[in-house]
């Protein structure tokens, strides 16, 4: 900056300057460490603004299949569709022959569902996005907790009232080892357990 | 109040700007990526996400013929594990079985029919199509057929049994005159010679280890590869420690010790091609100690005559005390057995030596007894005639007649003679004179890369097939081979191209199946006639069903005994000739011990990386080739570890590493076969050396089989050095005591047999 | 129990890592070196089961081998008198494991069924467990791996695939174990039995010298094999109360 232009002078920075008016005490943040304040600010801004209007807690779905239909109107059990959980650690969506079982009679003008025939038709798979995405490195066993006759909505929530999917849980740990610590599981505080 | 002036306040909204852009991309970034939930379209019924499912079949990665049972997971081969119900390995299994799974998913696997353009050898395959392939082959079969000139047509394949032997008998009959040779590296031609000379019987005998007190083998490594190492091993261990109160003892002659060498209680190095000399001596002390009983002792005791453990210390370097002491404690501790094979019956006396061996178990009193040798009962299935194979003598005759244009089809499968033949015989030069080859492996290797067609054949573990495995387990057996997992190519299995052949060549009445598994299931009616069920109870179907769930199937577990008679003839032709070697003493001073090597066996294992990354139990060498130098020997010629020399014989040379071996003979050098591929894919290709290339074409004149350890050969040092990489580091205990033994003769406190432990399934 | 006991208690736990007054499992192996032939079916299945990575040659020029189950040689004697001596060395199993002590995160512990467990996603890759373990039993990954596509369509669900920068070592298949556990609860609640369960080198072992149970079960047969006269603890000076037993090797001068 050329001393005489816009008002700056050399030497005391601050003095003789045009423009808007901030807090004098303020003063000693002059940028550029104001500019890295404010920046990191933004940065700290930015990520909430993320994790608060974008938390991809209810993903868009290639088909709006509507639990609040199925399993709330018509009171499907959850178990009907996600037969495997019961039996095998993955609980599994269901196949798409699965769907057509009722829908190549029940409702087939809708758009919807004419989608569904479509996949099936061209027997192509429906790529549902994953809703409940635990980290690779833990082994859950849905089979476990079925047969402990643990509802699904205990960590699902209230899915029969969802339209789109969304994820209450936090499915974080803490989650985990608070119910395993009230229901005292063998071996349920074990790392070994779910990280093996 | 202090002021901002336009410059700065622009500066921060850009960076609260900037920043709010990163926080968010960073946000983002940070995020676990969006998983699918992918399902089926239709479920498959067999199996249950999440839940596995197991298949029984048969593994093909060595002749032995263990029963396997397979884990899948949605489709998937996950992980092999030996069929607890199939006798021959009870449940068990070796490193290269558990391999099966690379071989399934190797990434070079062929994946669909191909087609030569440009110079055979050189120029690239093009993808083409099944209905081509079979057409043009088959084509060109007619033609010759038509023609009255069949003879022309040759059929290639590693050994095969079962009903795929039977499939390739009824093919060959439709082309008169057209040859089926079988060829593997390994196979035991001269113990197969030596026990038809003997026994009157040309097959594998059951040898009964579990049972035996004391095991002499000369150079038979039955631990390490040979015929049934899973089933060895299970008798040694129980041999061993299987018993209460009596431990097996187990000694091994050979010129370079081997697995089984390690494992013995005694390894006697004996002059390459003397171990012959060796049981006839040991035979001769036995006789003359009154422990052979029989009507025809005389004739016994005047055929061995001047065999003295003198004379035969003399021609074998192993001390005469040593040689009585070994004729004391064989003929001593009941049951005793001798086992023959390996280098023993790689020299030009081989037949002689194992027939020898084969009298030493005679006069002992071992044959048709438990804890002896007992044969084997004929298979239930398979071919009609008993295929020959091909020894290296055939395979210089089929050389021969390639080369003066008297073989104009070919067909390989399954075996690779450009890699498995020595320079010698010339063989690749001799299939550039053959106007047309297929071969139906399922990788682009050696002997493949000169085909003009190439038809790829599943895995074993996508076939339908059967298996009588050989040797057996003394009493009938047989098991069904299914595919554990769908096709993951376009390959079909060689039951499939086989039909698909005979049809073309219009044959089509003699073949009524539709594909390999209904060839099977007719076949096996036959099988199921010997004791059939009634229908109420199934039939048919319900036992087919019972022997895939199995696995195996089998009848009459008892093993019979009982010795045949030995003919005088045979006595009196007793004797063995002093082995003959390629190559003089001066310019070649050391013998050459090629052997199959722990991991890769004849170079199959090569393609695949667990086996590449598996360590040479002995040696402890990863991905490699060496030579073994003995001690002595080493320090004699200034060479330490990692020196690089030529191994040179008449017949071509190979420059490889010194390894100095503690358990190897000072004139002997001994290299791994299975590296030194030109082919075969990323994992196998221009990664060490291929001792093979360096054999001399000597034969044991009998079987016309490969001399494969009468090769002479030098050691140039070249000067260079690598650093040979290996798993070991100090291999001296100095007083550790990490392997620890004890005197006693103990044996397990319990004594009660480990049996095999039942594996439960997974079930939903 | 009086403050007293009870510290003293929790000052035991402290002391001793890993010490449990009884455990719910006592996971044992027993390796009979008279019977293991040094065959190396036991590499190459645990390799299969457990997801072990290829290295390749230039990292095991390294020394960055990856083997949970190892086969050790040792030559005695000189020529021609000379014999070879395997022993399969894997995890121990510490009951009083040195790695336990020294890892700042925790990420190695005892369970209650007697295991030395490692975490994958706690570990920080300090590497010093390694340096303490005294049998050199514990694998770092130096590299990112890979697998050749289609090799990975064989890789075992039920284990974690294991990133860079994390320890790792034999678990006595602990996904074999969860197994048999699960399998024994559906079953009505009971315990696992002898025999139902086995890691993969067990399983696969054709000369049968792996042997693998429970301890506490008297009936079991890894306590029969553990009260043979040649039964020892490879470094049995260390103290380590390792979890497996080896059975001596019977010299060449027994019966």
């Amino acid at each position: 900056m050329e001393p005489g232009r816009s008002g700056r002078q050399s030497g005391n920075p601050g003095d003789d300057r045009t423009g808007v008016s901030i807090v004098p005490a303020l003063r000693i943040l002059r940028p550029p460490a104001l500019v890295l304040g404010v920046g990191l600010a933004g940065v700290a801004f930015g990520y909430w603004a993320n994790t608060t209007y974008f938390p991809g807690t209810t993903p868009e779905q290639p088909i709006e299949f509507s639990h609040r239909i199925h399993a709330g109107d018509n009171q499907i059990p959850c178990l009907y569709c996600h037969s495997q959980a019961r039996r095998s650690a993955i609980a599994g969506v269901p196949s798409v022959n699965r769907c057509m079982g009722c829908h190549e009679k029940v409702a087939t003008d809708r758009p919807l569902i004419r989608e569904v025939a479509r996949y099936f038709a061209d027997k192509e798979p429906i790529p549902w996005v994953k809703v409940h995405d635990l980290p690779d490195f833990v082994h859950f066993p849905h089979k476990r907790h079925v047969l402990a006759d643990i509802a699904c909505q205990t960590c699902h929530g209230p899915v029969e009232t969802m339209d789109r999917v969304t994820r209450l849980a936090p499915t974080k740990m803490g989650q985990c080892r608070a119910c395993h610590e009230e229901h005292a599981v063998v071996n349920g505080q074990d790392c070994w357990t779910c990280h093996k | 109040m202090g002021t901002i002036d336009r410059r700065d306040f622009l500066k921060l909204v850009g960076a609260g700007g900037v920043g709010a852009a990163a926080g968010f991309v960073l946000a983002e970034a940070i995020k676990h990526p969006v998983e699918h939930l992918i399902p089926y379209p239709v479920p498959p019924e067999e199996f249950s996400p999440g839940v596995a499912a197991w298949y029984n079949t048969v593994c093909s990665m060595c002749p032995a013929g263990c029963g396997i049972s397979v884990r899948t997971l949605e489709g998937r081969a996950k992980k092999i594990e030996g069929n607890p119900s199939h006798p021959v390995n009870q449940g068990r299994l070796c490193a290269l079985g558990q391999a099966g799974l690379q071989v399934l998913y190797n990434p070079d696997r062929l994946t669909g029919p191909l087609m030569r353009t440009g110079a055979r050898g050189a120029g690239p395959f093009v993808q083409t199509t099944w209905d081509d392939g079979i057409a043009e082959l088959a084509g060109r079969l007619n033609e010759l057929r038509a023609d009255g000139r069949s003879d022309r047509v040759s059929f290639l394949t590693a050994g095969v049994r079962g009903h795929l032997a039977a499939l390739l008998e009824l093919l060959m009959a439709e082309l008169p005159g057209a040859r089926l040779l079988q060829y593997d590296f390994d196979h035991p031609h001269t113990l197969l010679a030596a026990n038809e000379r003997f026994f009157g019987a040309g097959s594998l005998p059951y040898y009964d280890l579990e049972n035996a007190r004391y095991v002499l083998s000369f150079g038979a490594d039955y631990l390490g590869g040979w015929l049934s190492p899973v089933h060895h091993a299970l008798g040694f261990g129980r041999s061993r420690q299987g018993r209460s109160g009596a431990r097996g003892r187990f000694v091994q002659v050979e010129p370079r010790m081997s697995l089984s060498g390690a494992a013995a209680d005694e390894w006697i190095p004996a002059r390459p091609g003397t171990e012959g000399f060796l049981a006839l001596g040991i035979a001769r002390q036995l006789v003359a100690e009154g422990g052979y009983e029989g009507a025809d002792r005389d004739a016994w005791a005047a055929a061995l005559d001047g065999h003295t453990a003198d004379a035969v210390a003399a021609q074998t370097g192993v001390p005469a005390a040593t040689i009585r002491r070994l004729a004391g404690d064989f003929a001593g501790t009941r049951p005793s057995l001798a086992l023959g094979g390996g280098a023993t019956g790689g020299h030009t006396n081989g037949v002689d030596a194992l027939v020898a061996v084969n009298a030493l178990n005679y006069l002992a009193g071992n044959v048709g007894r438990p804890g002896g040798v007992l044969f084997n009962p004929p298979p239930a299935f398979g071919p009609r005639a008993r295929a020959a194979h091909a020894s290296y003598r055939d395979m210089l005759a089929l050389a021969e007649d390639a080369r003066r244009g008297r073989i104009e089809i070919l067909v390989v499968s399954d075996t690779n003679p450009v890699f498995t033949l020595p320079a010698a015989a010339g063989f690749a030069e001799a299939l550039a004179a053959i106007p047309y080859i297929v071969s139906l492996s399922s990788f682009m290797d050696e002997t493949t890369g000169l085909a003009d067609r190439v038809l790829p054949s599943h895995t074993y573990l996508e076939s339908w097939g059967d298996d009588s495995p050989e040797p057996g387990v003394g009493f009938t057996v047989g098991a069904i081979a299914q595919p554990v997992v769908a096709p993951l190519y376009d390959t079909r299995s060689k039951g499939d191209i086989l039909l698909g052949i005979a049809r073309a060549l219009g044959a089509g009445e003699d073949f009524p199946w539709a594909n390999m598994e209904d060839y099977l299931k007719a076949g096996w009616r036959e099988v199921y006639g010997r004791a059939p069920i009634p229908a109420e109870a199934g039939g048919f179907e319900a036992f087919w069903i019972s022997v895939l769930r199995a696995g195996v199937w089998g009848e009459n577990g008892r093993r019979e005994s009982g010795s045949p008679a030995v003919e005088a003839r045979v006595i009196d032709a007793v004797g063995v000739a002093p082995p003959e070697f390629a190559g003089s003493s001066d310019e070649f001073p050391f013998v050459l011990h090629p052997y199959l090597s722990h991991a890769l066996r004849d170079g199959r294992g090569a393609n695949l990386p667990w086996m590449q990354e598996l360590p040479d139990p002995m040696t402890s060498v990863w991905y490699g080739s060496w030579v073994e130098l003995n001690p002595a020997t080493a320090e004699r010629l200034g060479l330490r570890e990692g020196d690089v020399v030529d191994v040179e014989s008449a017949h071509g040379k190979i420059g490889v590493p010194v390894y100095v071996f503690p358990a190897i003979m000072p004139d002997v050098v001994a290299m791994p076969i299975g590296q030194g591929h030109a082919g075969y894919g990323r994992y196998a290709s221009r990664r060490g050396a291929n001792p093979i290339q360096l054999l001399a074409p000597l034969t044991e004149p009998v079987t016309g089989g490969l001399a494969s350890s009468a090769t002479r050969v030098r050691l140039v040092p070249t000067g260079r050095r690598v650093s040979l990489v290996k798993q070991g580091g100090e291999s001296r205990q100095l007083g550790r005591g990490i392997v620890r033994t004890t005197g006693a003769a103990a044996v397990t406190g319990p004594g009660a047999r480990l049996a095999s432990i039942p594996i439960k399934v997974e079930s939903t | 129990m009086s403050f007293l006991d009870d510290f003293r208690a929790r000052w035991r736990a402290y002391r001793h890592p890993g010490h449990y007054e009884r455990f719910d499992y006592a996971w044992t192996m027993t390796i009979d070196l008279d019977r293991c032939t040094g065959c190396e079916a036991c590499v190459t299945a645990c390799q299969a089961e457990n997801n072990i990575p290829i290295v390749g040659e230039e990292a095991l020029a390294k020394g960055r081998e990856m083997q949970w189950i190892r086969i050790e040689r040792y030559w005695e004697g000189e020529y021609p008198d000379v014999k070879l001596r395997f022993i399969p060395m894997l995890c121990q199993h510490c009951d009083a494991a040195p790695c336990e002590t020294v890892c700042p995160v925790t990420a190695t512990y005892h369970n209650q069924d007697g295991l030395n467990a490692q975490i994958y996603n706690r570990c920080i890759g300090t590497r010093s467990c390694s340096v303490y373990c005294p049998y050199e039993v514990r694998y770092f990954n130096y590299n990112v791996h890979h697998w050749d596509k289609p090799l990975d369509e064989q890789l075992n669900p039920d284990v974690t695939v294991r990133e860079k920068g994390v320890m790792e070592k034999c678990t006595f298949c602990i996904q074999r174990i969860r197994q048999a556990k699960d399998h024994a609860k559906d079953d009505g609640r009971r315990r696992v039995r002898d025999g139902e369960m086995q890691p993969a080198c067990v399983q696969s072992c054709p000369a049968e010298a792996l042997v693998f149970g429970d301890r506490q079960d008297p009936q079991s047969r890894v306590a029969k094999m553990m009260a043979d006269p040649r039964a020892y603890r490879v470094l049995e000076e260390l103290n380590t109360s390792p979890s497996v037993v080896y059975l001596k090797k019977v010299g060449a001068d027994a019966g």
